[in-house]
């Protein structure tokens, strides 16, 4: 069993470092074709398909991954956010190659992948260690309810992708007027939105890889369903220095940081969720670091990175990345609708006896849904085609990672893994 | 093109119905708690010599349903003051009837032989009545006017002068 | 104003038609004299509610059959779905007495406002309900405005099209031909056959067309969706369609579910652990919840079950090890694990008789903790009960009373009556709980009857215990199979709109000019690598994107 989870998470960090070289393939096919000797045409379909067999032999990997898990858990691995998180990683990777196979188009490879390398590097904030599921985890329909959840998700991640692609491909960098100046911004806003996540995973990752720690004793406050009211005392531990420390809490350790031995700053009361204090100093930290990376990119390549990323997708066609958008949004919608709503439902009503019972997790499943389908009329029945559309899809893949996401960290309820960060 | 038309006249109304009648129902009171001007839900229970008594037998006249168990304190307080306008007014036609909460007979019999209680008591088995009624708090009484509608719902132990005005009130009112 | 809608061809259109029904020409004279590429939503069918005239039903009926409407609704029904879930509902707490003192105390003034203005049953609430029953309007309305006339203009399709219906589409080709034009048809249409699809000709004309059933799909969708929504709501109109209730049961308790005939027994509550060899390395020796079981076995009363002198007469129906996922199942009535609590209470002790002045012992005797018998006849002697106290307790006087109907520390008060005692007999108090007992001092209570006797058990085989109550959730859904079955039709319609695509290839050769227009719902690169291999078949080399015909353009 040991073995089996000891391959497991080797396979990980070998997916990791093959989808990273395939990226760094994909980039060279893109941003290098106006430097190669050779003909563009060439030096972009070779470089792509070196890309496209990394990513391959990238995912067979995560697949080792995947399976391996499975064998040394006892179960499929789709149960804490670590797995999900993961699961979702190989399901996006397979979209992108229905996708890529379906439209031959070399370049989606070098916005998916580090989309992917972002989400697996996301899932490895989380604690990767096994967990024995809890009886109501413990249900055929919960595997079908995820599994198939994931791939509709993936495949809206790949809609992101093409929409991305296209907006950044399409925005006039020429044009003055306000509603150029606006594309303009939200074009930039965007990538800068990516910038802190990756500011995020840097944070965290660099302040674990130097040890970093600090914690808190909190004591709250809270009035239960019958009105008694609750003191609790409960430990809060940190991995990054605390900007912002827990509201009405004192410190137990901290290790000192650039001068930093006090808390800067104390969280607000207003935000109580589990842990809020934490995820609040994170929230921070996240949009610090990505700010200065950002502040760093800019200063070297000296423009707005929407411009500098622009003239190397000179050569791709709007019109086409518009029907991939749209077509990964339409093959994953009857996907999410099966997965996230009617084996949802099934297992909800096994589980809890009700099919239904507006959980927040629900709720925002259903606004996911609700959400790709004002995207599906307006663009069949109102004719929302290319730049609109693209916005739509971006929308809508930050309320899928919400739902993912964003519903466990902010709010409680029956999905709260366990062991979340 | 006049078949159309009434093919979507009969839409729109079977939508109107079926619609009004979903969003009327967020209305209505959930679950089923019982409100003055309702009536109250038959029984058919056993008093303390194992004859059976129904709802129906105490129409006519204005009556006083309490719902009490011993090992609730403010029951327990209030019983001499029920009895006491029990033998106050029964002679004006009150009717009082307490509903012991689905505990044993012989600890019904031990409460009631010691504090002396004449009006009749009947006992509820495995809660049926009490969740039939939807009570939610211990004691919860009854004012039912004569012609079998419930005109005060009280929760927690009442005094004599409490329950003499609300008497007075249904008495009157009969 | 009323537009001439009679087209060139000669065929008479409805108001509000956009492309000839016929021959396909765009009518209005904007359209016709610009080149762009024609928007074939519904075919240009003129829609049911596209009327010179409407009365206030008409408006209504026009309200609900807007795509743009029904987008709004649905952004509308998102938004507040997203509102609902800033705080958690009313409805997610089992026992809230003060809602608005909690919300207020837990989340403060935002709470207090969050509480205010309702949005604490958002789901519940009569707006939310109504944005439900626009939507299920809108679905309605919108289908039937569009299927019958997308219907007919599907069933009549003429071969023969303008040629600037043709030469307008998303995928276009004009070029020479050689050969007869007729032979030229023919052969295509052949190798349109091929690639399944159903080809019709008239003369140099051809109309191929397939996977027509995948127009229906966002009809089936619809469809799909009403009948689910008319199962949720029915469920709450038709009486014992639908029932939500709780039972509590301690191990070998027999509960009434309420508002139903049936009993619920429970033989016992298990909590199972996970062992230390299906635990990972970091968590052995920790106790993990495997799967909680209560074993239940379910009657239903056949007899007496509203007499209340009588005990009900039962009958087993149903027995299953209720499970989490794995609920006992009777007739549409369900009996799910739901909670259970850790309860330590008595089911029933067999205490045993002792005369202290011989030192005989008799017995043991069966004494349930509910519902005891009035009379036990032990040896020689007989216990009468007097009285019994499921948790004993003193009152404000020090008088004995009970302070809840559960025996959580349970007393009895037996007149013990025999040889050698006085007629009325010798009242005792017995305390099955070793812990009572010494609380509240049995011994020194029952004074000189104490020297005489005790009661008391053995051997703990003497003691039946409950260490659980198991809580079951008792439902009844008989909408459940109408809702399974509307998410059914929606999965079937969203299959065959999305994974299928309705493909028309329309031909025709005018002096030796060939012009080919294709139309797609969907997937317009499909359509042109199909259109480009066909043409290649055909003797026509051209690559496939060169057919957009957006790209002419530029």
């Amino acid at each position: 069993m040991t073995d089996w989870l000891q391959i497991s998470s080797n396979a990980v960090i070998v997916a990791f470092f093959l989808y990273c070289f395939s990226f760094i393939a994909y980039a060279v096919a893109v941003g290098g074709s106006r430097f190669a000797n050779r003909e563009p045409e060439a030096h972009r379909r070779r470089w792509g398909n070196i890309g496209l067999w990394l990513a391959a032999a990238g995912w067979a990997a995560h697949l080792v991954y995947f399976f391996a898990r499975w064998a040394g858990a006892g179960h499929i691995p789709v149960s804490n956010l670590y797995e999900f998180l993961m699961a979702l990683g190989i399901a996006m990777m397979l979209a992108f190659f229905v996708i890529r196979f379906a439209y031959r188009h070399p370049l989606l490879g070098a916005f998916a992948l580090p989309l992917t390398i972002i989400i697996v590097a996301y899932a490895s904030v989380f604690p990767s260690e096994v967990q024995p599921l809890v009886p109501a985890l413990n249900s055929i329909w919960l595997r079908l309810h995820v599994t198939t959840a994931v791939l509709g998700e993936a495949f809206f991640a790949v809609g992101f992708t093409a929409a991305l692609i296209l907006i950044l491909r399409v925005t006039d960098f020429s044009r003055t007027d306000k509603a150029g100046r606006r594309a303009r911004f939200w074009a930039e806003f965007t990538l800068v939105v990516i910038v802190i996540v990756i500011g995020f995973l840097v944070a965290v990752f660099g302040f674990r890889a130097a040890g970093y720690h600090a914690e808190f004793r909190q004591e709250t406050v809270t009035v239960d369903a019958r009105g008694n009211v609750i003191e609790q005392e409960s430990t809060v531990e940190y991995g990054l220095p605390p900007i912002f420390k827990p509201y009405n809490s004192e410190t137990v350790s901290m290790d000192p940081f650039l001068g930093m031995t006090e808390p800067l700053f104390e969280t607000p009361s207003w935000m109580n969720g589990v842990n809020a204090g934490r995820k609040w100093n994170t929230v921070v930290w996240s949009v610090i670091v990505g700010l200065l990376l950002y502040g760093l990119l800019r200063l070297i390549i000296r423009k707005p990175l929407a411009r500098a990323i622009q003239p190397a997708l000179d050569g791709i066609d709007p019109d086409d990345l518009d029907e991939i958008s749209y077509r990964a949004i339409a093959i994953g919608f009857p996907l999410f609708t099966l997965g996230a709503l009617v084996f949802a439902m099934i297992w909800a009503q096994i589980a809890w006896s009700r099919f239904w019972g507006w959980d927040p997790k629900e709720v925002w499943a259903l606004i996911t849904w609700l959400f790709y389908s004002a995207y599906l009329h307006l663009r069949l029945s109102r004719g929302w085609h290319g730049i609109r559309s693209a916005w739509l899809a971006v929308i809508g893949f930050l309320i899928v990672m919400f739902t993912l996401i964003g519903v466990n960290l902010l709010i409680a309820g029956l999905h709260s893994y366990a062991g979340v960060s | 093109m006049r078949r159309h038309k009434s093919v979507q006249y009969l839409i729109l109304a079977l939508m109107l119905l079926v619609g009004g009648y979903a969003v009327g129902r967020s209305f209505a009171s959930s679950g089923d708690v019982l409100r003055p001007g309702d009536k109250p839900p038959s029984f058919r229970l056993a008093d303390l010599q194992g004859e059976a008594h129904t709802l129906e037998e105490y129409a006519g006249n204005p009556l006083i349903l309490n719902f009490w168990g011993t090992f609730c304190p403010p029951c327990r307080e209030e019983m001499p003051a029920l009895q006491q306008q029990y033998e106050a007014w029964k002679d004006e036609g009150l009717q009082v009837v307490g509903i012991n909460l689905s505990e044993d007979r012989h600890r019904v019999e031990n409460f009631i032989r010691r504090i002396g209680v004449s009006f009749p008591i009947l006992l509820d088995t495995n809660r049926r009545t009490e969740r039939a009624f939807g009570l939610r708090e211990y004691p919860t009484t009854y004012f039912i006017d004569a012609n079998g509608v419930i005109r005060q719902i009280v929760s927690g132990p009442l005094t004599i002068e409490e329950i003499e005005g609300r008497v007075k009130s249904l008495l009157e009112s009969a | 104003m009323i537009r001439n809608t009679k087209c060139e061809c000669g065929h008479q259109n409805p108001v509000g038609t956009v492309l000839c029904e016929a021959c396909g020409k765009p009518l209005d004279e904007e359209l016709a004299a610009s080149d762009s590429v024609l928007e074939m939503r519904y075919d240009g069918m003129a829609r049911r509610s596209q009327k010179p005239h409407p009365n206030p039903v008409d408006r209504v009926w026009n309200f609900f059959s807007s795509v743009r409407v029904a987008v709004w609704l649905i952004v509308i029904t998102l938004a507040a779905a997203a509102l609902g879930t800033v705080f958690p509902q009313e409805s997610a707490f089992v026992n809230l007495t003060d809602p608005a003192a909690y919300y207020r105390e837990n989340y403060g003034t935002i709470g207090a406002v969050y509480h205010a203005l309702g949005l604490s049953r958002t789901f519940e609430s009569w707006w939310f309900i109504t944005l439900m029953v626009m939507i299920g309007a809108s679905l309605v309305i919108c289908s039937l405005d569009r299927v019958l006339p997308l219907y007919r203009a599907l069933t009549r399709q003429q071969v023969r099209k303008h040629l600037q219906f043709i030469t307008r589409q998303q995928v276009v080709y004009v070029g020479p031909i050689q050969g007869d034009a007729e032979a030229w048809t023919a052969r295509f249409a052949e190798i349109l056959s091929r690639k399944r699809y159903k080809v019709r000709t008239d003369g140099n004309a051809l109309l191929a067309e397939k996977n027509r059933f995948s127009r229906w799909g966002p009809y089936v969708i619809h469809i799909g969706l009403i009948v689910f929504l008319l199962a949720v709501l029915m469920r709450g109109v038709i009486p014992g369609w639908y029932m939500d209730e709780y039972v509590g049961l301690d191990d070998g308790e027999i509960e009434q579910i309420p508002r139903t005939g049936y009993f619920v027994k429970s033989l016992g509550f298990r909590i199972d652990f996970y062992s230390d060899d299906e635990l990972p390395e970091h968590l052995k020796g920790q106790l993990r919840v495997k799967q909680f079981t209560t074993k239940a076995v379910l009657y239903e009363c056949v007899a007496y079950c509203d007499d209340a002198t009588r005990e009900p007469e039962l009958k087993e129906v149903a027995a299953h090890d209720i499970r989490v996922n794995s609920p006992l199942s009777y007739r549409g009535l369900r009996l799910y694990q739901y909670d259970f609590a850790e309860a330590p209470r008595l089911i029933s002790v067999r205490p045993t008789l002792v005369d202290k002045r011989t030192g005989q012992s008799y017995g043991p005797f069966e004494l349930p903790m509910r519902h005891p018998p009035l009379t036990y006849s032990v040896g020689p002697f007989t216990l009468e009960l007097r009285d019994s106290f499921p948790e004993f307790g003193l009152d404000e006087n020090g008088e004995p009373v009970t302070l809840s109907r559960e025996p959580n520390a349970p007393a009895f008060v037996f007149v013990i009556k025999g040889p050698g005692l006085p007629e009325e007999g010798v009242p005792y108090l017995y305390f099955p709980r070793e812990a009572d007992r010494q609380r509240f001092g049995q011994d020194r209570i029952n004074g000189a009857a104490a020297e005489m006797f005790d009661i008391r058990v053995m051997s703990m085989e003497d003691v039946e215990f409950s260490t659980y109550t198991s809580y079951l959730n008792v439902r009844v859904d008989r909408g459940m199979p109408y809702v399974w079955t509307g998410a059914a039709i929606t999965m079937i319609g969203l299959v065959m709109g999305i994974y299928w695509n309705h493909r028309r290839i329309w031909l025709r050769i005018d002096d030796g000019v060939l012009s080919l227009g294709a139309h797609t719902n969907k997937n317009r690169f499909g359509l042109r690598a199909e259109v480009a291999a066909a043409l290649a078949k055909a003797g026509i080399e051209v690559d496939a994107k060169m057919l957009d015909n957006r790209r002419k353009e530029s």
